[in-house]
């Protein structure tokens, strides 16, 4: 090896550096996303409405990352620029704004009092929103960095298409996928009740009713020995909620959400206006919910002839608040069914259900 | 059971494969569900179902043949609990059971083996008896003893010590051999601030300060902690100090200056490094070699059969004033590596110190809590190890993932692009032990992972030991080690006079 081989300098001029970056031997702080940590392991991905939500195996375990799928802009300046970095708050510049994105999106909102804009709207890209791919792109990012291996399997969720909205989801899922390609996984698309349906039922062979209630819509999915038979969904979700309490309550849409998150329980008699608006709109979420669901079933031509009652299991953060499976129940009592129920019950994690279906979803696909 | 939609057809997360219909007979179903609840994993259950859906059409024209139900019942769960016989061997699950089928459907499929192994051997032996009898061949007195077979010792497979696996000989011959000279070291003379060396290396000794006594403790191979606590240091360990580098020319002189005696002062205030070489050449000793330096924190070496955790005490921390930038440290000096070599070759020459235990930290540092290598990145690209007469550590298996399972984020990659040989060598070190036991090389890495904690866990931080207790060998003559490895480091022939003077206290 030559010294210059080596890389030793002779008198050299190099590049003037004045930023000390000296270096304790101690160990840094705890970096945020676990998941960033690229895996040779295959990925779920649930690409919801309202959250991005991964899934990696580690170990034994599944381990699981969420990112809020919203940005907020705010106008530049090198101040606020600075108190971004300097506080880890992901954003990147366009033009004379600073878009920030994913979980801190909401802290300003509620500081602002404005509303988050998303990437996504009705389970879809959202066909409006200027930023729409640039934001989700940066938000996906955080928590699926670029495959180790070229070919990494990685499944993602989407929703079952809308009556008159096909073009469009086929228009989201190729985006989803060419991006997903370009960071060098082999994407997998998978429906988003199956994904439930994969990570819940498994004790019943994968037989039963998979309902995600997300931010942007409910999606069902009935399955027979994992071969979905019917699948729909409907464009009311959280979103939908919040935005009709704050129509009728003159509240914002991010304000009502945090009031919906903040241990709503529609078990018990609503205590002010707001409860009051959230148990009317989530009544009526159900009520669609279940009207469509008969409808389907009754409408499906080729559904399992099974001697079994079929389990229904529901996940999504909008199914997270107490007394929604009771709502759920009693809706479904009001109504026959043409196929029978055995139960009703909520997912282990409603808020991770659909990635870690999709994550069995691609160690299938390995 | 027909009953998939257009639109799953076009998008579904799986291979689209027939399935039956509800106008067929349910027998096969029924059977399939009934094998399907004894799969646990349910990537193997997916699976199976799966498998067994897709293959139902081929076999059920044939099953549907047999006119007695109980036995088509039989046949229809006999061929479902075949169809489980590749989740016995595969591994891409989940859960936490290796044994994705329960025990009672393993029952059932070692049954219906055994049924079907005797039920063709009854009927073999029975045609082969009636052809027998038919034929009635005339015996041939060479068969009357059985045909011998030669005993062929059965070959296997060498068992890789992933620890042996990386040692080499660390013998005073191969210390020569790699570039040690052949000349003593000695200490020629010695002044109030200075120690000047028969190698030409100069030390300035005037910033020396002492810090907590150098105590460690080692593992072997196999996890066990030698009880002995050793003074002696066993390696070195090189870094680049991150502070400023000035342009080398004379306009920026006062720069340059300034920046040396700013990180002197730091390094000595923090007790960071035991040597700093500053880009002038000139050797500052600042942390005296009897004491720990927080050089290395959280690290991985392994050499001789010998493991080493957290290598603030059983390493020397070498740094040269320069950067880590863009993957890769800015050029040293000329006159930084002259000295840089003569101080290693003293310090090597000194404590006897194997080549393979010459190291960078990028090499070594590690983050315990996500088992991710690359902690500190400083030298894990780029060190001339071959002008240092040492062995390409670049190329060796990585201790930290051959042992510990230890792995790489995207971070990572940022910065290096790709890691370093050795790191894939030692990947590739595990994906031979998980092809040998048949396992997930994600699985063997998380039992690798798990016994890192365990083992540092188990190793008593020699900061926290008693200070009253004495490390197992410190004063001379003692007799014991001081050393890992058994001996006492024996001091070089020509050099045991000199060096004796110059040794700073507790030393040997």
């Amino acid at each position: 090896m030559t010294i210059a081989e080596a890389g030793i300098q002779g008198g050299r001029a190099m590049d003037e550096r004045k930023d000390h970056l000296w270096k304790v031997a101690q160990e840094a702080e705890e970096r945020i996303e676990d998941l960033m940590k690229a895996g040779s392991n295959p990925v779920g991905l649930d690409v919801g409405t309202s959250k991005v939500v991964a899934a990696k195996r580690k170990g034994k375990e599944i381990d699981t990352g969420a990112q809020l799928n919203a940005f907020i802009p705010v106008p530049y300046s090198r101040f606020t620029e600075t108190i971004l970095g300097q506080n880890e708050i992901s954003y990147y510049r366009e033009g004379d704004e600073l878009i920030i994105y994913g979980t801190a999106t909401e802290k300003f909102a509620n500081m602002f009092n404005a509303n988050v804009r998303r990437p996504m709207a009705d389970g879809l890209i959202n066909p409006k929103e200027r930023s729409a791919m640039p934001v989700l792109e940066a938000i996906l990012q955080t928590l699926v960095p670029k495959a180790r291996a070229q070919g990494e399997v990685l499944a993602f969720s989407v929703p079952a298409a809308g009556e008159g909205h096909e073009a469009q989801l086929t228009y989201h899922e190729a985006t989803l996928r060419r991006h997903f390609e370009s960071l060098g996984y082999r994407p997998v698309a998978i429906n988003e009740g199956l994904a439930v349906i994969f990570s819940e039922l498994e004790d019943n062979n994968f037989t039963g009713i998979g309902i995600s209630c997300g931010g942007g819509m409910c999606n069902v999915t009935l399955a027979y020995l994992s071969i979905p038979s019917m699948m729909f969904s409907i464009t009311k979700g959280g979103d939908f909620i919040d935005a009709a309490v704050a129509s009728v309550t003159g509240e914002q849409p991010t304000r009502v959400k945090v009031i919906k998150e903040d241990g709503l329980d529609l078990s018990k008699a609503p205590k002010d206006k707001y409860e009051k608006a959230l148990r009317i709109y989530y009544e009526d979420l159900i009520e669609s919910l279940v009207q469509k669901l008969q409808q389907s079933i009754s409408q499906a031509d080729k559904l399992p002839r099974s001697d079994r009652p079929l389990p229904i299991v529901i996940s999504g953060g909008t199914a997270k608040p107490r007394g929604f499976k009771e709502m759920f129940e009693k809706a479904l009592s009001s109504r026959s069914l043409p196929v029978e129920v055995s139960g009703v019950r909520t997912a282990s994690d409603p808020l991770t259900a659909t990635a870690r279906g999709a994550l069995i979803a691609a160690l299938y696909e390995k | 059971m027909r009953a998939e939609t257009k639109r799953t057809e076009r998008r579904g997360p799986v291979r689209r494969r027939p399935i039956p219909t509800l106008s067929e007979p349910e027998e096969f179903l029924h059977a399939l569900e009934s094998v399907g609840r004894g799969v646990r994993d349910p990537v193997a259950k997916l699976r199976f179902i799966r498998t067994s859906l897709s293959r139902y059409q081929a076999l059920d024209r044939a099953v549907r043949a047999v006119p007695s139900a109980p036995l088509r019942r039989l046949l229809y769960r006999w061929l479902s609990l075949e169809g489980l016989h590749h989740l016995l061997d595969d591994t891409s699950s989940l859960g936490a059971s290796p044994l994705r089928v329960n025990f009672a459907t393993r029952v059932s499929l070692v049954l219906g083996r055994a049924a079907v192994v005797g039920l063709g051997l009854i009927l073999g032996v029975s045609a082969g008896v009636a052809a027998y009898r038919y034929m009635r061949p005339p015996a041939a007195a060479l068969l009357a003893a059985p045909r011998r077979v030669a005993a062929t010792p059965p070959v296997l497979a060498p068992v890789v010590d992933p620890v042996s696996s990386i040692v080499e000989p660390t013998s005073a011959a191969s210390l020569t051999s790699a570039g040690v000279t052949h000349a003593a070291i000695w200490l020629v003379e010695k002044g109030p601030q200075w120690e000047l060396y028969s190698n030409g290396l100069r030390i300035d000794t005037g910033l020396t300060v002492k810090g907590t006594p150098r105590a460690f403790r080692v593992f072997d191979g196999e996890g066990t902690l030698d009880p002995r606590v050793y003074s002696a240091p066993v390696g070195l360990l090189f870094h680049t100090s991150e502070s400023d580098v000035w342009p080398l020319e004379a306009a920026y002189n006062e720069n340059l200056r300034g920046t040396s005696q700013g990180l002197l002062r730091y390094v000595q205030k923090n007790r960071l490094y035991h040597y700093v070489i500053d880009r002038f050449g000139r050797v500052f000793r600042v942390v005296a070699e009897e004491s720990k330096a927080n050089h290395a924190g959280n690290s991985v070496w392994a050499n001789a059969g010998r493991v080493y955790l957290s290598l603030n005490h059983a390493f020397l921390g070498v740094s040269f004033e320069t950067r880590w930038e863009g993957g890769k440290a800015l050029p040293i000096t000329q006159a930084q590596l002259a000295a840089g070599r003569n101080l290693s070759d003293y310090l090597r020459h000194r404590y006897q110190i194997a080549p393979e235990m010459c190291v960078t930290h990028g090499l070594t540092s590690v983050n315990p809590k996500k088992h991710l290598i690359g902690h500190h990145m400083d030298w894990a690209r780029g060190f001339p190890f071959a002008l240092f007469g040492l062995p390409d550590q670049y190329q060796r298996p990585a201790p930290s993932v051959a042992l510990f399972g230890f792995d790489y984020d995207d971070d990572f990659l940022k910065v290096l692009d790709q890691p370093w040989p050795g790191v894939k060598a030692a990947e590739a070190e595990l994906a031979r032990e998980a092809a040998r036991s048949r396992r997930d090389v994600e699985d063997v890495r998380y039992e690798r992972q798990t016994a890192y904690d365990r083992w540092t866990l188990k190793q008593q931080s020699p900061d926290d030991t008693d200070k009253t207790s004495a490390p197992a060998a410190t004063g001379a003559g003692s007799g014991a080690a001081d050393q890992p490895g058994g001996g006492r480091s024996p001091e070089p022939a020509a050099g045991r006079a000199a060096a004796s003077t110059s040794r700073p206290e507790g030393l040997q």
